[in-house]
């Protein structure tokens, strides 16, 4: 059965592609999945750091377009958990070593060769996203409930859809609870009224981020983090199960409305 | 939008205490449409002058202090328009003959 290729993409710079990225990547090895995550931001490449694999790069995917190695050689193992992979970025260069027919013929032996093809795209609309996108069957848009991030993935939305990409799924990133209920911060339904596509889900603030991300680990993997919980629920969503958004909140009303929200639904 | 709106609007002036979240999102509806094309760059001001155009045809205006802008809430869309009219001045009188200063035109002597 040929693997799945995700893209994900948000429009604004740092409302958390990479975490995500590597988090969900982890997430779905970790459930015996065979993930490999690729790293598009050609000349500022984050997701081997993110991941604590930056020591381990030798070929990179610049090599790989440009026929220096082939794909398997670039393709770095997480020694953590064996069914996880990297692509990583080149450093040295820039998104013009790339183009979206290099990116479609990649894409395509990684779908043959692994479960999940998670692809991480640069910020911006120019080329480094487009090159992003070309191979995904998928695209997932990270957002925070900020007015910029919010109106970036709109336009993003809007140039995915003339692409004719039509999986387009929504993450909300970094939501805060407490402000949420004050009012102070734009809540899930305003979100979705706004962005009018599919809610994948939901990732708390959480320092465990900062943390594990100092350390080169993957808070997916750690049980006590709740942004942590978030992407592995989020993973087995992927996976067609009915897995809650977020871990349990002590705001209840919050949690019975997702629950309404999401009866029955599965990807 | 009714009297006591309108009244509780002017006693705050931010607008009746409302969360901040509210402000977010009416802001990004109304930015969203904007973004998501309708109006070019430069819509308003050709409005503006087409607006400026019909109505100097039949009333005096004064042009620098138009103000056209569209309000957007969640209930409605409105584009509104403030032409502030120039005064024409009133006609004077003078010894019961009814003079316009703007008529009064200096008579050249010429020589013949």
């Amino acid at each position: 059965m040929a693997g799945r290729v995700i893209t994900v993409t948000s429009g604004k710079g740092g409302v958390g592609k990479t975490t995500f990225s590597a988090n969900v990547s982890a997430a779905l090895a970790e459930l015996g999945k065979k993930a490999v995550a690729v790293d598009t931001d050609v000349g500022l490449r984050n997701l081997d750091i993110v991941m604590g694999l930056e020591n381990r790069i030798v070929y990179d995917l610049v090599d790989v377009v440009e026929g220096r190695c082939r794909l398997q050689k670039a393709i770095i193992r997480d020694k953590r958990i064996a069914t996880l992979h990297m692509l990583p970025a080149a450093q040295t260069r820039d998104k013009s070593a790339v183009s979206p027919d290099a990116m479609e013929k990649i894409c395509a032996e990684l779908r043959s060769q692994f479960d999940f093809t998670i692809i991480d795209s640069p910020a911006g609309i120019e080329s480094g996203f487009q090159n992003a996108i070309a191979g995904a069957d998928e695209v997932v848009i990270v957002t925070t409930p900020h007015v910029s991030a919010i109106r970036d993935a709109d336009r993003v939305i809007g140039l995915l859809e003339a692409a004719e990409k039509q999986q387009i799924f929504l993450v909300i990133n970094r939501l805060q609870a407490a402000m949420v209920r004050r009012g102070d911060m734009l809540d899930i339904p305003d979100i979705l009224d706004i962005l009018a596509i599919e809610l994948l889900g939901i990732i708390p603030e959480d320092e465990s981020i900062v943390v594990s991300s100092n350390r080169g680990e993957l808070a997916a993997l750690h049980a006590a983090s709740p942004a942590g919980q978030a992407y592995k629920n989020i993973a087995r969503r992927l996976l067609g199960e009915d897995a809650p958004l977020m871990p349990v909140d002590e705001d209840k009303g919050l949690l019975k409305w997702l629950a309404r929200l999401f009866k029955g639904r599965a990807l | 939008m009714g009297f006591l709106d309108k009244l509780m609007k002017h006693l705050s002036p931010g607008g009746y205490a409302q969360p901040s979240k509210q402000a977010a999102k009416e802001r990004l509806k109304l930015a969203l449409t904007y973004d998501r094309g309708g109006l070019a760059q430069g819509t308003i001001e050709q409005l503006r002058d087409g607006i400026i155009q019909v109505i100097a045809q039949h009333l005096t205006i004064n042009e620098d202090e138009i103000e056209i802008n569209f309000d957007r809430t969640s209930e409605q869309d409105r584009l509104i328009a403030s032409i502030p009219l120039r005064m024409v001045p009133r006609p004077r009188m003078k010894g019961g003959q009814a003079t316009t200063t703007a008529e009064k035109t200096p008579t050249q002597s010429s020589k013949t």
